[in-house]
């Protein structure tokens, strides 16, 4: 088993000085232009920034990043929508979770200077990454022919709802239209109610590591070609994907969704599992998922159960039975579980070899899961307006990369002066003069 | 035109995977070039007996789910717990440069199988394990599924209706494995940048739990900051205290998402003139809305209102007429929506691959798209055992699924 644990030298390494100083991990030696922005496009960069890439974030002053805005703060709980009229762009600990081990520069890309200083970053980086609307960076001008001539073999990494060409290509979007248009939605709810969907940007999250891995394979290809890309995802597409095998079914068999049996809730139609669902547990929205595939599993669910005598009534008595009596079956089952402790059932089913697993919410993964307690998925860095904080970690463990975890997220241009200076080599005078500007 | 270059070519995977996690791992790397040999047991992997099935066939050869997760694969019949099984994946890691393992823990140690070791023995290679709770801890060797990562890594507790005496509802796909094949994807990429430095592959220990664990987006910042829950809402963000819904029915029964924002002004004076066009803003259209504050007091007014709008306009136009007003709107597409979807046509989305005896099958296109190289076009999914004799000529003969069954 992994003896080297990457995350267990974390710690260490967020040491008292914000200072950047040279990265290591297989990224290390790569220097990231970064105009992403929101959840999507910090979410990717962020695989970059902890594993070694120098990954340097630009914003804009009199455009605050809207995780910097969102009133996400420690300490202060406050109803969503109540947003701070005035938010201290430093507090926001959406802004922290995405772009931990980022450093941070402001340019005003509307001023002249502005834009020469982003292309001196360009010319000494390798990546470019954005995410914005389609024909914001070309209205900076910055196309990959013009990328390629500030640096040659550069790899630009666009992430968009529908990519960069077609009809939709600027078409508004975020998360929840992204999973609405491709389908996700839709696929997820009660026969015959509204759909439930998702409860959170899923495709925000997903297009975010398949944007991580196209940068990752673009990298690797550049390092045996030293041929550089430019990278066009559109999350819709990446969503369509994830439909996997049900969007097969529609087009092999001709399936049409919309008669009033799909979908089917927390039932599967493939293959006939049942009992398949989330029964209620004893406190208030407790619940636990429990999902039997087979006659070996069924007899470990009743042993635990007590052996009831419905248990060996006929309509159960084979899975066929079983899948084709779940109406029953769910009631029943759930009349067991409802007073019974979400976790004690869970082990018991466990040690019958059944799968369950309670519901859990985010304090429960984060302060009582002993499962990732004990392979330190979460960390913690401070930060010098927020505090310590907590994050959430890489769901790898490598026995020789190391995930470098050397600094919480950068205050708004917390790192101009070194980028800038010591990176780029602007003096002094002009540094000066680009702040007074307001290039900067 | 010169040919398209595959990043991963030349690179070999051997796969032993018996659920989708792995599978779809093994597919990512496929459809970047590498080759990818997947060992299945001689009745064939678990995951062809899985529906939906091509029409009305039940055969290991034509279940969709192991067409999608197996494109681009080859199948060699090598049962790792039947005698030989181990030197036949020994024989095939031999110059392998990526090892793909679902086995837990319990498992491996009853087929005698060390990752550590081989990790070892076999410097260069890339081990990848990719299993439901990781290969440490107290849950290592519990069961799991779709709806169980799901539930215990947390992404369900924030999907499901309104109405909390329904449970929460788990979204569809197979997304706790999808959301493990991703950062196994990740994973791998990353070992392998590393061995273009180091030459030294390594061991990869990926758990579906800890990567749904990290996929619950707000849920867990809004834990670790002000430190309060997020409760379900139907088919929009769990929140810490309830917001308004965002589906709404439109007059083909269908449902569009919008998120109603009266905070900013140029989202609803669009809303406002774009009702204005259909004649039905009725007093949005007055001076008083202009004003946020009145217009939230007046909350349920506007949603009436807007409810109303929707139910008379067929979803697709709402969403385009929306769309084009400069709103975020967004129709709930079902499967079969969207081969017809003009944006998906004109980038030439979907993916044409031949299949035997049923002609042209329309999948889903390429995730990503690059200038300079591309992925390998879709070949459809290997039958059982095609690549036995191929992979493994001076074996004694494996077992054909004809002999395993008799």
């Amino acid at each position: 088993m992994p003896t080297t644990v990457a995350r267990a030298e974390s710690a260490a390494y967020a040491g008292p000085s914000r200072t950047p100083s040279a990265r290591r991990g297989p990224l290390a030696g790569i220097r990231v232009a970064d105009f992403c922005w929101m959840g999507v496009g910090a979410c990717a960069t962020r695989l970059l920034a902890d594993f070694g890439a120098e990954v340097i974030r630009i914003e804009d002053r009199n455009r605050l990043d809207m995780p910097r805005r969102l009133p996400i703060y420690k300490g202060e709980a406050r109803t969503y929508g109540e947003e701070d009229a005035n938010p201290d762009p430093n507090k926001g600990g959406l802004f922290n979770n995405y772009n931990r081990n980022k450093l941070g520069v402001t340019i005003n890309m509307r001023s002249p200077k502005g834009r020469a200083l982003a292309d001196r970053l360009i010319a000494s980086s390798s990546v470019v990454t954005e995410n914005f609307a389609p024909g914001v960076m070309e209205r900076w001008g910055l196309t990959y022919e013009r990328l390629s001539a500030l640096s040659p073999e550069i790899i630009y990494a666009r992430m968009s709802g529908f990519g960069h060409t077609g009809p939709h290509a600027e078409h508004r979007s975020y998360g929840p239209i992204v999973q609405a248009v491709c389908g996700l939605s839709y696929i997820s709810g009660l026969p015959g109610e509204e759909p439930s969907g998702w409860g959170l940007s899923y495709m925000d999250n997903e297009a975010a590591f398949f944007n991580a891995s196209a940068l990752l394979t673009a990298i690797y290809h550049r390092n045996l070609t030293g041929e550089g890309a430019e990278i066009d995802v559109s999350a819709v597409e990446a969503g369509i994907n994830l439909l996997g095998p049900i969007l097969l079914d529609a087009s092999v068999n001709g399936r049409t969704t919309r008669d009033g049996d799909f979908p089917t809730g927390n039932r599967l139609e493939h293959p006939d599992a049942a009992p398949h669902g989330v029964y209620p547990c004893a406190g208030e929205d407790r619940w636990i998922a429990i999902a039997v595939f087979n006659d070996t599993e069924w007899r470990g669910l009743v042993s635990v159960m007590g052996d009831p005598a419905w248990a060996s009534e006929a309509r159960f008595a084979s899975q066929a039975a079983r899948f084709a009596n779940q109406d029953g079956l769910d009631a029943l089952v759930g009349a067991w579980t409802r007073d019974k402790d979400r976790y004690q059932i869970m082990h018991a089913l466990q040690a019958a070899g059944v799968a369950a697993g309670a519901v859990q919410t985010a304090e429960d993964t984060n302060d009582h899961d002993p499962q990732i307690a004990g392979r330190g998925l979460f960390f913690e860095l401070d930060h010098p307006v927020i505090g310590e904080a907590r994050f959430e970690g890489t769901p790898i463990q490598f026995s020789r990369t190391v995930q470098e975890n050397w600094r919480s997220a950068p205050l708004l241009g917390e790192d101009n002066a070194h980028v800038f200076k010591n990176l780029l080599g602007v003096d002094d005078d002009e540094y000066e003069a680009l702040a007074a500007e307001g290039a900067i | 035109m010169a040919a398209v270059r595959h990043p991963l070519a030349g690179l070999k995977v051997v796969e032993a995977a018996h659920d989708i996690g792995g599978e779809f791992t093994g597919l990512l790397l496929a459809q970047m070039g590498a080759e990818v040999t997947k060992l299945e047991p001689a009745e064939g992997s678990p995951t062809r007996r899985v529906g939906p099935f091509a029409k009305g066939r039940t055969d290991g050869d034509a279940s969709l789910n192991f067409w999608f997760y197996n494109s681009n694969k080859k199948s060699v019949v090598a049962d790792l717990g039947a005698p030989g099984g181990l030197q036949a994946l020994l024989a095939l890691l031999a110059d392998a440069d990526i090892f793909v393992c679902t086995l837990q823990p319990a498992a491996l140690t009853a087929l005698g199988l060390d990752l550590t070791a081989l990790s070892e023995t076999h410097p260069k290679l890339i081990v990848l394990s990719v299993t439901p709770f990781g290969l440490t801890g107290p849950w290592a060797d519990y069961k799991s599924s779709d709806i169980v990562a799901l539930a215990a890594g947390g992404p369900l507790n924030s999907c499901g209706y309104d109405d909390h005496a329904i449970p929460p509802i788990r979204p569809g796909g197979n997304q706790a494995y999808h959301t493990a094949a991703s950062f196994a994807q990740i994973g791998v990429m990353l070992a392998l940048l590393e061995r273009q430095k180091t030459g030294l592959g390594q061991l990869l220990d990926v758990s579906m739990h800890e990567a749904c664990a990290v996929n619950v987006e707000l849920a867990n910042p809004y834990w670790f900051y002000p430190r309060v829950h997020v409760h379900r809402q139907t088919c929009r963000h769990a929140q810490p205290s309830p917001t308004q819904s965002a589906l709404f029915r439109c007059a083909d029964d269908r449902y569009v998402y919008f998120a109603l924002i009266l905070s900013e002004p140029k989202a609803w004076e669009a809303l406002v003139r774009w009702m204005e066009s259909k004649g039905m803003a009725a007093q949005l259209s007055e001076p008083a809305f202009s004003d946020v504050a009145y217009r939230q007091q007046n909350f349920h007014e506007v949603q009436e209102l807007v409810e109303c709008f929707f139910l008379v306009q067929d979803s697709h136009d709402a969403y385009h007429d929306g769309q084009a007003a400069g709103l975020p709107i967004g129709v709930l597409n079902a499967p079969e929506d969207l081969f017809d979807d003009e944006h998906l046509k004109a980038r030439e989305f979907f993916a044409e691959v031949e299949h035997e005896g049923l002609g042209k099958v329309v999948y889903p296109g390429p995730i990503y798209r690059f200038s300079s190289f591309g992925e390998v076009p879709r070949t459809a999914a290997p039958k059982l055992g095609e690549h036995t004799a191929e992979a493994l000529p001076t074996r004694p003969a494996a077992r054909t699924p004809e002999e395993a069954a008799s």
